[in-house]
């Protein structure tokens, strides 16, 4: 095209443009070259540089010298014919000229004029300068063969001549030197050497430049010349083995980037389910996707808690633990073993599932198990307080990775439309049924933006407003007050009848009707309320989540309560279930002499079954907590089941024979419900935390579970809800639920942590039983097990003189830490601030109108005299136009017309001149057809 | 070089194209080939038909325009230098490229105009919201109302008309791109 144009009309002009232009041609050119080819011809390097930029030739010239210079020193073998010469030369030459510097250059490469160039000579017709350059230049090039061709100056013909000129250069060098390539290769070895190393540094000082603390136009040239130095001599070193070595380096590289791109596409498509996250992202948008993606975090986490659980408690006793009969506690009582078997026993986790690895009952207090002498006691309390550990560390691990991901979360983006319209769509997709989600995925992105958008527009009466929201906060802090009294009145009642056997059966569920009608009226009165606030739906939707959990919070409440009052007396039975269960040991054996008569006889052990047995009050927290999980599973599943899938069907079905519209009108599809199940998830894992340690099969029941409900939620959201009206955009990081998950594991933590440290476990079953502190195995592991300076040391370590200052230590690095993010937070906001006002003004400038600044403008109206502001701009009185704006209430927008910026510092520079995107999205479910929600229609081409 | 020379051979006007588009001659051979491959009646030239071969573009909503990109005006085929010249836009851009008088196709400004070109259909170098909203439609789903749409297309515009003439112009359009990755996304890896 008009590049070979241009080339030659400069053979025409002359060599000085020339320079001008090949000058970023060729270097492209070159490079490309080199990279290409392994020969890397140092194409350019004849490149004939104009006067135009002499400074930067000097120090390409150094550049060049340097290692030059250093490879003719290296030289062993002297060379051969008219190497001979030339290294003579550069070796003299090269620690001169380091020496000399520019002033050396000025005079050209007057020694070498001497040379062989003379041919050269005529052509550079720069004079000396230039010869001096071509001199040096053909020196280098000896390495490439390249010499003779390179110098004419005819370098834009470069790429086009390659091929002939690379016949000359063999026909050249063929015939002068046969010699001269057995000399290339042997002394390939060092020259390479010291050029890598060269290279090396070069690459270096790219990488670095940006540290180093010189001004920019240095800087600039410095990166220039190293970014030639590298691109020349990486390709071009030298011939035979180096070449082959490089074309070899060249192909890993390549290989090498191929085989990162397919692992990265492996290891994407290696995440679990991210494949139908992504689809329902396409389609619910990114706020339900963020449960999903809660949901696959939990699973995660869940998994590891599960290998610790299974691979250090289960397990070991499954193995090596005695058999199942072997002792009490692993045995069925005799009065329960006609009914352990049957359904509803089961159902219960009574039975056979009492007495199993499943519960804290059935571990046996052994000190060591098996071959491995496998420490089971210990095991099972550090996996108890490893969970904890664990999923701490985790929790706020990943908190802290969000908060850093989480910093462009405003995205307070300029173009978000202009963007979104001309870059979302994804040019590789080639499969229908990802195009389809894509064109979902953007319809949503679109919608979630209308949403954001129309926050932005909104505020038009600040004070009804926050009247509004001060009165909503009101309303739920009352009736979060009354259900927690109701709760309290509730259990202390409760607590009433306990102690009365003639219930009704309202008074003996008392309980249970009243949490799980608060559980159902008080979320969708929240909601109700919420309308009144009038926020965003990301903010709602915490609002929300905070709402309830509160409400769920007196849930957690009354379920500790009652579990501990059921804890208290379960304790004070055991007291006399021991004495009874030793009296009658001895009474066995003292019938048994009596009926053998013969006192010598070790009688048979009793038969385990028979055994007199405490409550084991442990495994009955275990089989509470388990109960509570499979009913929640149970219930949930049953909600979608009916509660969407139901619903779904009849609105779809009976829809064709109705008197209304079933699909627009009352029941509708449903929405997923995301505050709810974020929720329950939670609380459902706070479940699993306080369970597992009495339950450990628990934490397997919880997999099997999240496994399960990630594959029918992902349906069902699918197959029978419909995308929220308000699609929004969820935040990036999901911190806000991680931050709930961390308050139940501390909630949860606490009644745990009281249990193995202040409650005497069962004398009869459990891992510890016959101690009096739970916490007293590890005690007895530091005191037996490990050496004695060992105990002595722990005995300082808990010393209250050294944790004292040690907790001081840590709250004063906390106290620090957190005021300098604040100044960080502080210095940012500042920037993004500063940043915002430079493009206002840009723009501002650029449309040649007043300012949109509100606070810029609110000061021009208070100056009485407008002459005191000091660029005037082209037409100050023209209104600035998104006051101007009249209210414009569509009949679809309630009154979102005044354009009031929200943050007046920031002032957003929207010339709306034509209306902001301020109605809200069209009714869901745009054809009314069976279709359904989604218009799943082929893509409109 | 002597390993792709032999296959050059083929390739018309291999040279100019090299020296033109900055291929290497690899690329150019690769391209060829599928080249050779699109050309399913050996004619060597495309028709419009041929791409449809293509998935990636079947799929694409605005694929129509995407081919019609490649035929000049009133043309309905397609010879193999026009064809690299048109992939020209999409090679990655050069690192380190010095401030050139003649821009190459794959530079900034030259990717965005290719760009631009598809959304600016009747070439009076502005997108009016006609076009925009034309493009809309076809990226949008059928369930969002006309009104959303003319919102939308209302609001990209204000965002990026700089003059006030209800119009995107090449040059608003170039600056309202200015932070996306064009280099990234408007390059085909392996022309690299």
């Amino acid at each position: 095209m008009p590049r070979k144009r241009d080339a030659a009309a400069m053979d025409d002009v002359g060599i000085e443009i020339d320079g001008d232009l090949s000058d970023s041609d060729d270097g492209v050119a070159k490079r490309r070259g080199n990279r290409r080819q392994a020969g890397g011809r140092g194409a350019a390097k004849g490149r004939g540089r104009g006067k135009k930029a002499d400074s930067e030739d000097e120090d390409e010239e150094e550049e060049d010298e340097a290692p030059r210079g250093r490879r003719g020193a290296n030289k062993k073998k002297p060379a051969k014919k008219r190497g001979g010469d030339d290294d003579d030369e550069s070796e003299d030459e090269g620690p001169k000229r380091k020496r000399g510097g520019g002033a050396n250059k000025k005079k050209g490469g007057k020694a070498q004029d001497s040379d062989e160039e003379d041919s050269e000579e005529e052509k550079g017709k720069k004079g000396k300068k230039r010869g001096g350059k071509k001199g040096e230049k053909e020196e280098e090039d000896t390495k490439g063969k390249k010499g003779d061709a390179k110098g004419k100056g005819k370098d834009k013909d470069d790429e086009k001549d390659k091929k002939k000129k690379k016949k000359k250069d063999d026909s050249s060098s063929d015939s002068n030197s046969g010699s001269d390539e057995d000399e290339e290769e042997s002394m390939s070895e060092g020259e390479m050497a010291q050029l890598m190393e060269e290279v090396e540094e070069k690459k270096k000082l790219i990488a670095n430049i940006r540290n180093k603390p010189w001004r920019m136009g240095r800087r600039l040239t410095h990166l220039r010349e190293a970014q030639q130095f590298v691109d020349k001599f990486e390709g071009a070193l030298g011939k035979g083995k180096g070449r082959k070595w490089y074309a070899y380096k060249v192909m890993m590289t390549k290989k090498w980037i191929k085989f990162q791109r397919d692992f990265e596409n492996f290891r994407t498509a290696c995440i679990p389910w991210e494949r139908k996250i992504k689809e329902v992202e396409s389609h619910f948008g990114s706020s339900v996707a963020s449960y999903f993606i809660f949901l696959r975090w939990m699973y995660g986490m869940n998994l590891v808690l599960f290998g610790f659980t299974f691979g250090l408690v289960v397990i070991p006793e499954v193995l090596m633990g005695l058999p199942y009969g072997s002792i009490p506690r692993k045995t069925v009582p005799r009065e329960e073993q006609d009914t352990a078997q049957d359904y509803s026993v089961l159902m219960d986790f009574n039975g056979y599932c009492k007495y199993s690895v499943l519960f804290y009952g059935y571990y046996n207090d052994q000190r060591t198990i098996g071959l491995l002498k496998f420490r089971l006691p210990l095991s099972y309390l550090m996996v108890g307080i490893g969970t904890f550990g664990y999923s701490l560390m985790l929790v706020i691990r990943t908190m802290a990775k969000n908060a850093d991901v989480g910093g462009g979360d405003g995205e307070d983006g300029e173009f978000t439309f202009a963007w979104k319209m001309f870059t979302s769509w994804d040019y590789l997709i080639g499969n229908a049924e990802t195009a389809d989600n894509k064109y979902a995925s953007i319809t949503t992105s679109f919608k979630e933006s209308i949403v954001d958008e129309q926050e932005n527009q909104k505020d038009e009466n600040i004070h009804l407003r926050r009247f509004l929201r001060v009165l909503a906060n009101f309303l739920i802090t009352c009736s979060l007050g009354g259900s927690g009294y109701l709760i309290y009145f509730v259990v202390k009642r409760s607590q009433e009848f306990a102690n009365r056997d003639d219930l009704s059966w309202y008074e003996k569920n008392e309980l249970e009707l009243i949490m799980s009608l608060l559980g159902l009226v008080c979320p969708m009165l929240f909601e109700t309320i919420a309308e009144l606030e009038d926020y965003h739906p990301r903010i709602a939707l915490k609002w929300q989540l905070g709402r309830i959990f509160a409400l769920f919070l007196g849930n957690l409440y009354t379920f500790l309560f009652a579990l501990f009052d059921e804890v208290n007396t379960k304790l004070e039975e055991e007291q006399s279930i021991k004495n009874a269960s030793i009296w009658a040991m001895k009474e066995y054996y003292a019938n048994f002499s009596r009926m053998v008569n013969d006192s010598e006889a070790t009688p048979p052990p009793m038969n385990p079954a028979d055994v007199i047995r405490g409550p084991c009050w442990e495994t009955a927290v275990g089989i509470e907590f388990v109960k509570l999980t499979v009913s929640d599973i149970q219930v949930s599943y049953l909600t979608i089941l009916i509660g969407d899938f139901a619903r779904a069907v009849i609105v779809r079905f009976l829809n064709y024979c109705w008197c209304w519209d079933l699909e627009a009108g009352f029941p509708s599809y449903g929405e997923f419900d995301i505050s709810g199940n974020v929720l329950g998830l939670v609380f459902n894992q706070g479940m699993i935390w306080m369970g597992a340690f009495f339950a450990p099969g628990l934490v397997g029941i919880n997999v099997l579970r999240l496994l399960s409900s990630m594959y029918y939620q992902c349906w069902a959201v699918m197959a029978t809800n419909v995308p929220h009206e308000r699609v929004f955009k969820a935040s990036k990081s999901n911190n806000f639920y991680m931050g709930l998950l961390l308050l139940v594991l501390f909630l949860s933590l606490l009644p745990v942590v009281y249990v193995i440290m202040s409650l005497p476990p069962s004398f009869d079953c459990g891992p510890f039983s016959g101690k009096e502190k739970m916490f007293d195995v590890v005690m007895e592991t530091i005191d037996l097990d490990l050496p004695a300076f060992m105990g002595t040391l722990f005995s300082y370590v808990a010393n209250p003189g050294l944790i004292i200052p040690a907790v001081l230590l840590m709250v004063l690095a906390i106290y620090y830490l957190n005021s300098v993010s604040e100044a960080y937070k502080n210095s940012n906001m500042e920037l993004k601030k500063k940043m915002q006002m430079a493009r206002d003004e840009e723009k501002n400038r650029r449309n040649n109108t007043d300012s949109t600044n509100q606070v810029m403008k609110d000061l021009e109206d208070l100056l009485p005299n407008r002459s005191l502001i000091p660029p005037a701009p082209p037409e100050p009185e023209k209104p600035p136009e998104p006051e101007t704006k009249p209210t414009k209430t569509k009949p679809g927008s309630a009154g979102k017309g005044v354009n009031l910026q929200k943050d007046v510092a920031l002032a957003s520079p929207n010339p709306n001149t034509r209306g902001p995107v301020s109605r809200p999205p069209a009714p869901r479910g745009g054809g009314p057809g069976p279709g359904g929600g989604r218009g799943r229609g082929p893509p409109p081409r | 070089m002597g390993s792709s020379s032999s296959g050059m051979k083929d390739v018309p006007d291999a040279q100019e194209l090299v020296q033109e588009t900055g291929f290497s001659a690899a690329h150019l051979l690769r391209l060829h080939e599928r080249f050779e491959f699109l050309d399913r009646d050996g004619t060597g030239e495309l028709r419009p038909e041929d791409f449809d071969a293509i998935r990636e573009l079947a799929m694409n909503p605005i694929g129509d325009r995407i081919i019609r990109a490649f035929f000049s005006a009133g043309k309905e085929t397609l010879d193999f230098p026009s064809f690299v010249r048109i992939l020209a836009h999409f090679r990655p851009a050069d690192k380190n490229r010095d401030r050139a008088q003649q821009e190459p196709a794959n530079s900034r400004t030259r990717k965005l105009r290719f760009a631009f070109q598809l959304y600016d259909q009747d070439g009076d170098g502005k997108i009016s919201r006609a076009e925009l909203l034309q493009v809309l439609r076809l990226m949008l789903e059928m369930q969002v109302t006309e009104e959303q749409l003319q919102c939308i297309a209302e609001r990209a515009i204000q965002e990026a008309d700089l003059d006030q003439d209800d119009a995107i112009s090449f040059d608003e359009f170039k600056k309202s791109l200015e932070k996306v990755d064009i280099d990234h996304k408007m390059s085909i890896r392996f022309l690299k």
